[in-house]
């Protein structure tokens, strides 16, 4: 039976003699073309902030200027706790319910592919159509949630998208909306590799549903939990379409979020140099969050 | 299973040869095209127009060994912003005009989202290969480019086809850099408080023609459970509208266009003054309530529902008024606040010019001067109902409306560009979110104000 | 009740509840569906969640013409398809790598992968368009493919290493001791074992490759290459926007994602990997 929080991943090949290089050749080409087309331009984005750059004429170095100006900047800081709210939701919400439709329709309910496709279908919607929509559903006037409020008697509706207050939660829902179906896909995907002939001898050795859940899948679907998680934060600190075609970070700014930031500074405003110095300090952030995650978990990988 | 996995790996694997065969074989379809156009040619000079599609079809089939041609054909390429459908409409029949006036050139024309090509635009004019022609907005924004010497020098174009003495003087002055022609301006259009006519007749209201008459009317229409203006101020530049005339109606185009450039100040108490005409607006809730959830055209239910009845709008909102609804709509110049102060206007200014390195510079040339003439811009304007640029255009056939939008903007002392094109990009970004902060509350117009300088000092200091 | 009908009543009681969610969930959906049968008149005249006066298929029609669907939907897939394999292809080797060798850097290598998937890609926008010019690919299907099958390579790799971490070690052992050639291992018994993953990545990677739109404005010109979101994005205007027109275009656009889900969902589903995984 397995034991609580340990997966066997199987020995590791030790290096060593002729078989050290063949990782590396495994290696060479993908991450060859990674770094060209990736971390190359990434690094030249960092070099980027130091400049003024408006994208067209020659850069001139400035040193750390536009980082000063980013700090002393307002919508900066509305933008983090934009992006905090932001974090906070996706690696709750769409992880759970994700998590439990998987669990769900993992079995032969009736049905479950028609609901699998329709939990995916957000997924492949374009933005600016899901932006459309959910803004019509929050119209103050005449859209759909004010409407249903008034049927049942409230008065004083809210302005959803109008009201900066509101705004940033406003797309948030709609943002959760889409990316269960993203979620639910993963956790599917990881299900397959969970032996049912586990799951069976927990539950012939007593254990209920939840004892089972907790003790044998949940451990077992680690390596994918993973990959929601930093990919949950890495979304929700990067997003960036939703809140374009929805608010495009208004009313006055008050549902920015770095990304959005970064691109109106960068594109609109013809300041390269300072667009990049958001993103510089965007990666700076998840940077943090994700190499202490995936620390943690390497270690403990690497334990056996 | 493992069959499985090999019959899935094999059908992608069919896609991707296919694909890569498609992506090597893109390139061919062009060679017959050129060919196609030679035989065109030849055949041109004695069959009539109508005949030339027949002989097109007829070549592609049979795979042409046709010779070395006499004349070359070049080949240019035109990006267009006009995404709305009737202008790409008229834009896809002044191509074809110009390429049956021109056999020997052929203009690829394309057509980008409007707001995409403004990111687009920059990427063209770096690259290795920009497109020739563009479309572009006159004044600043053109200058942005023009200043970096990635624009084309047009000055003979405009010597040739004398626009120096056809285009009125204020034109010039748009498309003029350091002496030189850059730009062709060829379409403008005005900016008025459209109303709903029916309204107005059911309360007995006529247009108003000061402020104070302004006022009343408003109030009259809100004592009646009338709306009395919409915004949809989603995207801000609604709102802009409204800064742009207070202050030129309170302080003077001068004064305004200085603020634009940067040369006036933000916490200026006449600007503040100008906001407090505004407030007035606002604390009477004469605006629609949660304006800033609307996108511009989604307010214009409430106006054909008559339950609003005025908005102050660029000429364009008829694009979007149904057909059958169309004659219900008016408009009249937005009211004189002091009767001492010059009248200015809004009026965007719209044209097109050519990369500095274009690959084809001198087609280029040649499809500026068509887009310039009297004949496209006749056309153009009857198409689209905007107001011609050259003076040679007879507008005595012009609609109703489009004359009344003449003498509007004839009756004017200056001319104004409309916020974000007057001012540098990043400063109206900012104005923008002020005049969204601003709306949502009126009380805070002094920290509004003196954040707003602070920007502006930041932004115009880097000049 | 007996304990066996309180099960079944359970289990029911979830099923209803999930079939009621899945209803509510696919609201805005079926908005949009209705919607692009609707004419934008009958919209802005009477508001837009009124019921319908006139449906018509007319949308599609115009939305396919004016937005070039003939012409720009072959462009899509051509430039995703490639796109599609090669990411896949490469991430599978460098998860092979990643997840089950102990070698100096191996941590170093897997962050690099992660970090390019944390920065905002349009910040990468400019840096990369001059990097295509400077190779002369401006303007070619090639500067989109390579650069999706680099930058998608980073979750990629990710989510296989991660996936290939838990196929038993034993079965790699066993090949190894009959002597098989590591490639022939990562080729015959690793990847067929991958199946649900790369099935899941491939729905996820043609579902955003195929809806990219800003690196095909940015790194194509002529317009005989761009893809079909650039030919939708075409049809929202300078200052009119025919909404139902645009939401049709775009549920167009869709249908080859949903035809790639239905198609590939079997492939993540139990059975298919369990007789191999025998402890």
């Amino acid at each position: 039976m397995a034991t609580k929080g340990a997966i066997r991943p199987g020995r590791w090949r030790q290096s060593g003699g002729k078989t050290a290089w063949i990782p590396y050749l495994f290696l060479a080409a993908p991450l060859a073309l990674f770094l060209m087309w990736v971390i190359g331009p990434m690094i030249y984005s960092f070099y980027l902030s130091l400049t003024n750059w408006d994208g067209v004429s020659a850069p001139a170095f400035i040193g750390l200027r536009n980082y000063v100006r980013l700090f002393d900047d307002k919508i900066f800081w509305i933008a983090i706790g934009n992006n905090a709210k932001w974090v906070i939701s996706f690696i709750t919400l769409p992880v759970v319910i994700g998590l439990a439709l998987a669990m769900v329709l993992n079995r032969d309910i009736p049905g479950a592919k028609a609901i699998k496709s329709a939990f995916y279908s957000p997924y492949i919607i374009a933005p600016v159509v899901i932006g459309l929509i959910w803004g019509w559903m929050y119209q103050p006037a005449t859209g759909l949630f004010n409407s249903v409020l008034n049927a049942v008697g409230v008065e004083k509706t809210p302005g959803w998208l109008s009201d900066p207050r509101l705004a940033t939660w406003c797309i948030i829902a709609a943002a959760i909306w889409r990316q269960v179906g993203y979620v639910m896909t993963l956790y599917l995907a990881g299900l397959q590799g969970v032996d049912p002939s586990l799951i069976d001898a927990s539950q012939v050795d007593g254990c209920n549903f939840w004892q089972t859940f907790r003790n044998v899948i949940l451990p077992l679907l680690s390596p994918v939990t993973v990959v929601v998680v930093v990919i949950s934060i890495i979304d929700s600190l990067r997003s960036f379409d939703l809140v374009f075609v929805m608010t495009r970070g208004g009313p006055a700014n008050s549902s920015s979020v770095l990304a959005n930031m970064m691109y109106i500074e960068a594109f609109n405003n013809y300041k390269m140099g300072y667009g990049a110095a958001i993103a510089v300090v965007l990666f700076l952030i998840t940077a943090v969050f994700i190499f202490i995650y995936l620390w943690q978990t390497l270690r403990t990988e690497l334990e056996y | 299973m493992q069959s499985k996995w090999y019959r899935v790996l094999n059908v992608l694997a069919v896609f991707v040869m296919v694909a890569m065969l498609a992506a090597c074989a893109a390139p061919t379809p062009q060679v017959v095209e050129k060919v196609v156009t030679q035989v065109v040619e030849k055949e041109k000079v004695v069959e009539k127009p109508v005949e030339v599609e027949k002989v097109v079809t007829q070549v592609v089939e049979k795979q042409v060994e046709v010779q070395v041609p006499a004349a070359p054909v070049t080949t240019m390429v035109y990006n267009s912003y006009q995404s709305d459908p009737a202008p790409r409409a008229a834009d896809e029949e002044t191509v074809k005009m110009f390429m049956e006036k021109y056999p020997n050139i052929k203009v690829v024309h394309s057509t980008v989202a409007h707001e995409d090509f403004k990111q687009a635009i920059r990427a063209y004019l770096t690259s290795s290969q920009p497109p020739d022609v563009m479309t572009w907005f006159a004044g600043n924004r053109a200058r942005f480019f023009i200043d970096k010497g990635q624009i084309l020098d047009i000055s003979d174009v405009w010597a040739n086809e004398g626009w120096n003495e056809s285009y009125p003087k204020g034109f010039q002055a748009l498309s003029t850099v350091n002496g030189k022609q850059y730009f062709v301006p060829t379409s403008y259009y005005w900016w008025a408080v459209y109303y709903n006519k029916k309204v107005f007749e059911k309360y007995n209201l006529t247009p108003p023609e000061t402020w104070e008459d302004f006022l009343k009317v408003c109030e009259t229409l809100k004592s009646n459970g009338v709306t009395p203006i919409v915004s949809g101020t989603k995207n801000a530049w609604p709102a802009a509208a409204w800064f742009d005339y207070l202050n030129m109606r309170v302080n003077g185009p001068e004064f305004h266009i200085n603020l634009m450039l940067g040369t006036e100040k933000y916490d200026d108490p006449r600007v503040k003054k100008a906001f407090e005409y505004w407030a007035e607006l606002l604390d009477n809730g004469y605006f629609i309530e949660n304006a800033a959830s609307y996108d511009w055209q989604d307010v214009l239910p409430f106006m054909l529902q008559e339950k609003a009845a005025m908005y102050l709008m660029g000429q364009f909102v008829m694009d979007s008024i149904p057909e059958e609804n169309k004659a219900d709509y008016d408009f009249f110049r937005f009211p004189i606040i002091d009767p001492a102060v010059p009248i200015g206007e809004d009026a965007p200014t719209d044209g097109y010019f050519a990369a500095a390195n274009a690959p084809h510079p001198e087609a280029a040339k040649q499809f500026l001067a068509f887009l310039g003439s009297k004949e496209v811009q006749t056309y153009v304007a009857e198409e689209l109902k905007r107001l011609p640029t050259n003076t040679e255009v007879d507008t005595s056939s012009f609609p109703e409306a489009s004359k009344k939008g003449m003498e509007l903007l004839a009756g004017a002392d200056y001319i104004a560009q409309f916020f974000d094109r007057d001012t540098t990009p990043e400063m109206a970004e900012k104005g923008m979110a002020a005049f969204q902060a601003f709306w949502n509350d009126t009380t805070q117009i002094d920290t509004i104000l003196a954040d707003l300088e602070k920007e502006r000092a930041l932004i115009f200091a880097a000049e | 009740m007996t304990d066996r009908q309180k099960s079944l009543l359970g289990r029911w009681a979830v099923y209803i509840f999930i079939y009621a969610l899945t209803l509510l969930w696919l609201v805005p959906v079926l908005t949009a569906l209705i919607t692009s049968l609707r004419t934008n008149n009958d919209i802005l005249t009477r508001g837009f969640w009124s019921l319908p006066n006139v449906l018509t298929l007319k949308n599609f029609g115009e939305a396919w013409t004016r937005g070039g669907l003939t012409h720009y939907l072959p462009n899509s897939f051509i430039i995703t398809l490639p796109s599609l394999v090669l990411t896949l292809l490469f991430s599978s080797l460098a998860g092979y790598a990643l997840s089950r060798f102990r070698f100096r850097g191996d941590r170093l290598i897997l962050f690099i992968f992660v970090a390019g998937m944390m920065l905002p890609f349009q910040i990468l926008l400019l840096p990369v368009f001059r990097l295509v010019n400077a190779l002369g690919l401006y303007n070619t299907y090639w500067a989109l493919i390579i650069f999706h099958t680099a930058f998608q390579m980073g979750f990629c790799t990710f989510v296989l290493r991660n996936y290939m971490r838990t196929i038993p070690g034993e079965i790699l052992e066993a090949a190894r001791m009959d002597g098989c050639s590591e490639f022939r291992i990562y080729r015959q018994i690793m990847m067929p074992l991958t199946l649900p993953a790369l099935a899941a990545l491939a729905t996820l990677e043609f579902t955003w490759i195929f809806n990219d739109f800003l690196w095909a404005l940015i790194l194509v010109q002529n317009d005989k290459l761009k893809p079909v979101t650039t030919g939708l994005a075409a049809l929202r205007g300078q200052y009119v926007m025919d909404w139902t027109v645009i939401i049709s275009g775009s549920l167009i656009a869709t249908l080859p994602t949903v035809l790639v889900f239905l198609f590939l969902q079997r492939y993540f589903i139990a059975g298919l990997t369990l007789g191999a995984t025998k402890g």
